[in-house]
């Protein structure tokens, strides 16, 4: 019970912690502008102005209205200087923000003989950013302590190595797209898997399970990119394209099965692990049966979770198309149709790492390290 | 054929082949929720609010997904309360955050896609940024929730007697053992689509200061972020759930034998 009591108040004062640390992170971002180079605005006063009527082609009806801004710099040689300036926001608010007092913007700043006007550029956005990092971080370390710390990590240290590629990209102007993130997907999962189960028999079968499934998802779609002559797939429609979308297309494909491949890898060899620990007399051929009954229990979940996240992404802009008098077909085509294929070409990356799975599982399962 | 047809016809077969009845069922629940997907864009276009909207078709998306998989009846029942109690949670953080941020619609970046097409379509951005970042949560939702409760139906199934502050341990331990794998696919399956944008970023050569502050970036990266606060939401709230299930059913009579 003592023991019990302890334990109580160290996680209470980490709690603390944790919530003191970030807040003072989330209140430096605040008042961080000084570490900015271009004009910050602080706005303290809003008076609304006039609003008009629009309406465009497609009889969508908007409204724009004008708001007068004052505020005063928080940066540069001019800080703590008055500005006015106006700002135009619509209804739908798809390319302006309507601003209000306590707003912090990034602003041109120019003199016209005593007074200084401003245009706004954008919105600062680093406090709701570090905000929700620091809410996602401090749960997961109070719930998860040790394994929210390595969960942690390992996204930390694929975040800087996903960095280093971007790169690396850069520098040889995209000419290396595949090999870069083909290689960086290697890397990922190797480091991904090493931190979470350690340098384990267990750790190489998952890792070949792993880069085994996603290597075939990648082999299958080329192919049947070869057979259909990849009708109906728009990579002009890909969105931010700055080099050739092709191997473009491919590497984010890669990246984007592969967490869910490990997931479902690290799954399903784990279980078999536990299971032959419980009853080391199962054969060969038990195990493939099991690990194919735990697989596909869970492939079609996994397979949805990347469904949201590839097409889930396009609703903005389908949602434009269709306000701007296309036809359903046409803006699946332009929007969502690269996703899906992404989506499909997933799924079947996680569909076949099930046998792959259960295969190498049943044949390399260690029988020496059982203790019946 | 088109390459989406034939990708669709190869991953139905290898679902059968794999999952047998149970992959064939999946697989209709992935086309079920494309349809609802779109049906949630069409619904908004028609000027239907897109936070509603987005609420009735994510509860939809839920049970089809839960309940279209094999599980039995406690866990996924279990995994739906749950699922859609971690929606709601999640509604009432991304709507201020959204409005805090103002990450909604396009940014500068997107002005060429925008080339010829009206912005001002009189549908409120802000809510239909809270939708799409809502629906692509959807499914790692739904997975966290499926797998904690399986877990924890498991261990009930080989310690009926457990008690229920022993179970909310057993809950988080689940939850920790799938924390990792999960967060990693969170992480692969956002930034693989984000790629080309952080390439343009690094050939742009934009500043860190204009990256963090950046629409797009924030917003993109506000959606993984939202996406990670759920699923660990998911863990203390379908253990809850579970140990809520056990204590009605163990406080009723012995009407029901089984299990």
């Amino acid at each position: 019970m003592q023991g019990f009591n302890k334990k109580h108040r160290v996680t209470w004062w980490a709690w603390l912690l944790v919530l003191f640390i970030g807040g003072l992170l989330v209140w430096g971002t605040a008042h961080d502008a000084r570490l900015y180079q271009d004009p910050i605005l602080q706005v303290t006063a809003v008076q609304k102005q006039q609003t008009t009527k629009e309406t465009d082609d497609f009889q969508n009806v908007d409204h724009q209205t004008k708001q007068k801004l004052t505020g005063h710099l928080l940066n540069t040689k001019r800080r703590g200087q008055r500005v006015t300036l106006t700002n135009t926001y619509s209804t739908s608010g798809a390319m302006d923000q309507r601003y209000h007092v306590g707003s912090q913007l990034f602003v041109v700043v120019h003199r016209s003989g005593q007074q200084l006007h401003a245009m706004v550029k954008d919105k600062k956005r680093d406090t709701p950013l570090v905000f929700m990092l620091w809410l996602v971080v401090g749960l997961l370390l109070l719930m998860m302590q040790t394994s929210g710390l390595m969960a942690f990590l390992s996204v930390a240290a694929n975040g800087v190595l996903f960095f280093l590629a971007i790169l690396l990209n850069g520098s040889t102007q995209g000419a290396q797209v595949l090999w870069i993130f083909g290689s960086l997907a290697v890397a990922f999962a190797a480091v991904t898997l090493w931190l979470v189960l350690g340098w384990t028999r267990q750790m190489v079968i998952t890792l070949m399970t792993t880069l085994g499934g996603t290597l075939c998802s990648i082999l299958v779609a080329l192919v049947v990119f070869h057979l259909t002559h990849e009708k109906g797939m728009y990579y002009e429609s890909m969105q931010y394209v700055t080099q050739l979308p092709r191997p473009l297309f491919i590497a984010e494909t890669l990246l984007g099965s592969l967490g869910a491949v490990m997931d479902e890898s690290t799954d399903i060899i784990s279980s078999l692990y536990a299971l032959k620990r419980e009853r080391p007399q199962l054969t060969p051929r038990q195990i493939f049966l099991s690990g194919r009954q735990i697989g596909s229990t869970i492939m079609g979940p996994l397979i949805n979770v990347l469904f949201f996240i590839f097409v889930a992404d396009t609703f903005p802009m389908a949602l434009l198309y269709l306000k701007n008098g296309n036809s359903w077909g046409y803006t699946f085509s332009m929007n969502m149709s690269m996703g899906v294929v992404q989506s499909l070409i997933s799924g079947i990356g996680i569909v076949l790492a099930v046998p792959l799975a259960s295969y190498l599982a049943s044949r390399w399962l260690p029988q020496e390290e059982v203790h019946a | 054929m088109s390459t989406i047809t034939v990708l669709g016809l190869l991953l139905l077969l290898l679902m059968i082949l794999v999952g047998g009845k149970a992959g064939a069922q999946a697989f209709f629940a992935l086309i079920l929720n494309f349809g609802l997907l779109f049906l949630a864009i069409v619904l908004v276009a028609f000027h239907f609010s897109p936070l509603i909207v987005t609420l009735v078709v994510g509860v939809l998306v839920l049970a089809l997904t839960i309940f279209m998989s094999s599980g039995d009846d406690l866990s996924s029942t279990v995994a739906f309360l749950a699922s859609v109690g971690v929606l709601v949670v999640l509604v009432l953080l991304i709507v201020p955050v959204e409005h805090w941020a103002l990450v909604q619609g396009f940014g500068p970046e997107d002005s060429e896609d925008l080339e010829g097409l009206s912005v001002l379509v009189g549908i409120s951005f802000v809510q239909v940024t809270m939708a799409t970042a809502i629906l692509s949560t959807l499914g790692a939702i739904a997975e966290a929730a499926m797998a904690i409760s399986a877990g924890l139906s498991e261990i009930l199934e080989q310690h009926p007697q457990v008690t229920m502050k022993a179970l909310f341990g057993d809950g988080i331990t689940v939850g920790k053992q799938i924390i990792g794998t999960t967060f990693n696919t969170l992480f692969f399956g956002f930034f693989g689509g984000f790629l080309a944008l952080f390439i343009w970023f690094t050939g742009v050569n934009y500043s860190f200061g204009e990256i963090l502050n950046d629409k797009i970036f924030v917003a993109e990266v506000l959606m993984v972020l939202f996406a990670m606060f759920s699923v660990l939401l998911t863990v203390p709230i379908t253990t809850w759930v579970m140990t809520r299930a056990i204590a009605l059913r163990r406080k009723r009579p012995q009407d029901s034998t089984e299990s």
